[in-house]
């Protein structure tokens, strides 16, 4: 209709008959017609689809997100996505992960650790391996102190970071007790007797801390204690260049002076012995060998020992056990169904077991004899009464001399009584965990501290 | 006038607010009607069981849109508890809420397989699927047909949604191209074979199990009938490992209608007589059930169900199982119990996993008169 009015402007100010170049062409009758047909099946279409959707409410859903291109968003749409796809060979993990954006699961089994994790984080913000390519797992199992709460409101800070760099990927906190009852002190948790049963415990809690966490994206698993003192912040990445599937650095602790300034901490790193094959050929199926005790006089060439301070930190050793305090594994050989037996592999349970299993299924197992970590120095029982000793003994000296600078007569001793105790305890003290404390027996007891030893039991 | 009136119908403004006027019409007549409609019951549920960063367990769907930092950065993940001291698996798994996880090697995508699937009676909010295939034509092949199902059930109405679904291809070359019947059953060929289905088990357990599972259903991609309530059944006995019989229906030519026969013999009691060769074995070798060269003697449970008298209570203690239906607390693997993929004890994939969970301390149940079915070559 408009387009008549518009197309006889035109006509008004000029002659109808001449043919001017502006002048539009008039629609022909039955397009203008079909048009309109158009137009009324749109109006007509338009009208029975909302009375559809009236009278089929159940339509609503699958028609009204389309027609309002997403303006109205209906409330049944739950935005949610919930099929993955995952290939596999694109994670194997390579000598330059870091490169390659290959994800690294890092867990850390905790227990009562409050006191560690300060420490802990230090060395977690500190490390260079890319932060948003690290998951974090935790696994926190019958803690009697806030480990949890102290353990989330750090990750809370560390991912609320402002620094973008400082953020880690996937962060899980998992609690599970197993009903520990053996105690976790250095005493106890190296007691022989004790040993099988907590590293099957141990074991287990660590495949319950793996099994929850390790996801389909990840190339790389590192295990890492919290008790941890020194370790280089590149330690991912220079472990994960000997593209090994399985790679251990050596570990020692860092001694007082008096025991001797530093000593080989972790003995589970070994290499297979003949001695130790003929020994579980001899063993109950369930019996568990565990290393550094009299009991089990296996020979083996420990990783720990072979340790040249100067050497060179690429250096490989291959290992058939090894020890839990920091493994970099390539997640394929958790995949392949390695774990960490908590039953007796091959008469070994626990990170030893792992290493076997892992053996059994073909993979590469090392360990760098000449690159350290440090962990953490707890001072034993033993060694807090030899301290207390000593800082007696330093003020009783000190007390002499004064007493001597005063007066010119040395104080009466009587000690004699009191000797027979003090060799009791250094016998309770030679029974201890493994490798422990080789400089102590060394330690020369000399008289003034039996005297105040007297002095400290006749004051209870 | 005529000016005018064409004015008035053609003015944009006009059109545009007779369109926002329509829409808002629309809108009116439809939104109080909405509650007519009952919002789907799981939809709430779901919402709040999703995960808010694809960083996440894939037995959680997660929200798609991501929150940003104020500074311009992505939120980084958040740190997330699970407590796992909370999570059961008892014989009342659906009122209690645990969440199954149904794990599939596929070798080929039958539809019956899905339809069977998307049948199962057990909530669907509470199920999460777990598939994982090799990188060969048949794989793929039979990844695309998975893809397209998944698709439709995922897009359709949401009480019959899955809570998630993971695809999974595997890392390492299956050793036989060839799928055939007889090719697969071949003894020389079944270590190999059994060895690498192991390795594809593992990878598919270990990487979707999750903080939240409470069961593990083994379900072979050839299963193709189960009792609707199979999940509700296998969690009631409350067994750590249990296994129905799995069985074939065929057309018996001879009597000229369809019957059953057994189908898998992987679940079986010991006998001196296995354990015997087993004793005199290599370290590397590996004892088979159902081959003429091997006698073991060892009780089948293929064979323990009378036909005429069945009782699904019936529950026998078993040493190795079969893997076409294997019902598995999360616990189990959890403890680390996994299809070995060499020699353990003689005995590797399912037969192996039983004997691991044994050795762990759990028990493992067969139930020979509950059936399901595989697919009939």
């Amino acid at each position: 209709m408009n387009r008549h009015v518009l197309e006889k402007g035109p006509a008004y100010s000029s002659s109808a008959f001449t043919i001017s170049p502006n002048r539009f062409q008039p629609r022909s009758q039955p397009a203008l017609r079909s048009r309109r047909l158009f137009q009324r099946l749109c109006l007509l279409g338009g009208v029975s689809l909302i009375l559809i959707l009236l009278i089929f409410p159940s339509w609503r859903v699958a028609i009204l997100p389309t027609l309002s291109l997403g303006l109205l968003s209906s409330p049944n749409d739950l935005h949610l996505q919930t099929v993955r796809y995952y290939d596999l060979s694109e994670v194997q993990g390579s000598e330059k992960g870091w490169e390659r954006g290959e994800r690294v699961l890092m867990c850390t089994p905790l227990r009562d650790a409050s006191s560690h994790l300060p420490m802990f984080f230090s060395h977690l913000r500190n490390l260079t391996y890319p932060h948003e390519l690290i998951d974090l797992a935790f696994l926190v199992s019958d803690s009697r102190d806030d480990t949890l709460t102290m353990l989330s409101h750090m990750l809370e800070d560390i991912q609320n970071d402002p620094n973008p760099k400082m953020p880690f990927g996937e962060i899980s906190v998992i609690q599970k007790d197993f009903g520990q009852k053996v105690q976790q002190d250095v005493e106890s948790r190296h007691g022989f007797e004790a040993q099988a049963n907590r590293r099957k415990l141990m074991a287990q809690a660590r495949n319950w801390l793996l099994s929850a966490t390790l996801r389909p994206t990840h190339s790389w698993v590192y295990w890492r204690d919290a008790d941890v003192e020194t370790a280089p912040f590149t330690i991912i990445e220079d472990l994960m260049r000997h593209n090994k599937d399985v790679t251990v650095p050596n570990v020692w602790r860092p001694l007082p002076d008096w025991l001797g300034g530093e000593q080989p901490y972790d003995l589970n790193s070994w290499q297979e012995s003949e001695a130790a094959l003929a020994l579980a050929d001899t063993l109950d199926e369930d019996a568990v060998i565990v290393e550094g005790y009299a009991e089990y006089a296996t020979w083996r060439p420990h990783l720990a020992y072979l340790r040249d301070p100067y050497g060179d930190p690429d250096m490989e050793m291959e290992l058939d056990g090894i020890g839990g305090v920091s493994i970099l594994a390539k997640a394929r050989v958790f995949r392949a169904g390695v774990h960490f037996p908590a039953f007796s592999f091959e008469k070994h349970a626990e990170t030893e077991g792992f290493g076997k299993m892992a053996r059994r299924m073909k993979f590469s197992v090392v360990g760098l004899p000449h690159y350290t970590i440090w962990h953490l120095y707890e001072p034993s029982v033993d060694d807090l009464r030899h301290m207390e000793e000593m800082e007696q003994e330093r003020l009783a000296r000190e007390q002499e001399e004064k007493e001597r600078a005063g007066r010119k007569e040395s104080p009466p001793q009587d000690q004699q009584g009191h000797v027979a105790d003090n060799v009791g305890e250094q016998l309770q003290g030679s029974a201890e965990g493994p490798a422990a404390h080789p400089a102590k027996d060394e330690f020369p007891s000399d008289s003034s501290k039996q005297a105040e030893q007297a002095a400290k039991i006749e004051g209870q | 006038m005529a000016v005018a009136r064409s004015m008035r119908r053609t003015s944009p403004t006009t059109i545009l607010l007779a369109a926002i006027l329509a829409f808002g019409f629309i809108c009116f007549i439809l939104t109080p009607s909405s509650p007519a409609t009952p919002e789907p019951a799981t939809s709430q549920q779901r919402q709040e069981d999703a995960a808010e960063h694809p960083l996440s367990p894939p037995t959680k769907p997660f929200f798609k849109s991501q929150p940003i930092r104020p500074d311009g950065h992505k939120a980084a993940p958040p740190v997330v508890h699970y407590d796992l001291n909370a999570l059961t698996s008892t014989s009342n798994s659906a009122a209690n809420g645990e969440r199954l996880l149904i794990l599939t090697p596929l070798a080929r995508f039958y539809t019956e397989y899905w339809d069977n699937l998307e049948k199962l009676s057990y909530p669907h909010e509470l199920i999460s699927l777990g598939f994982i295939a090799p990188k060969t034509p048949d794989g793929n092949a039979a990844v695309a047909k998975l893809e397209k199902a998944i698709a439709k059930t995922q897009s359709g109405p949401i009480d019959n949604r899955f809570a998630s679904i993971s695809i999974l291809r595997q890392d390492f070359e299956p050793p036989l191209a060839s799928q055939e019947e007889k090719v697969r059953h071949s003894m020389s060929a079944q270590k190999e074979r059994r060895e690498s289905m192991s390795r594809a088990r593992n990878s598919l357990v270990f990487t979707t199990l999750g903080p939240d599972t409470s069961w593990v259903l083994w379900l072979d991609s050839d299963v193709v009938e189960t009792p609707k309530t199979l999940i509700q059944d296998l969690t009631g006995y409350d067994q750590p490992v249990i296994v129905p019989n799995c069985f074939q229906r065929y057309y018996d030519t001879t009597k000229r209608k369809w019957d059953v026969r057994p189908y898998d013999f992987n679940s079986w009691i010991d006998s001196q007589t296995a354990q015997n060769m087993a004793a005199t074995m290599g370290p590397d070798e590996i004892l088979l059930e159902g081959y003429a060269e091997m006698p073991t003697y060892r009780t089948l449970m293929a064979y323990l169900p009378d036909m005429k008298n069945l009782d699904t209570r019936k529950m026998v203690a078993l040493d190795g199982v079969g893997g076409t239906a294997l019902m598995v607390k999360a616990d189990v693997h959890r403890d680390g119990a996994m299809f070995p993929a060499f020699p353990f004890f003689h005995l590797v994939e399912t037969e192996g996993f039983a004997k691991m969970a044994k050795r762990l301390g759990y028990e493992v149940i067969g139930v020979p008169d509950y059936f399901v079915y595989h697919y009939n070559e």
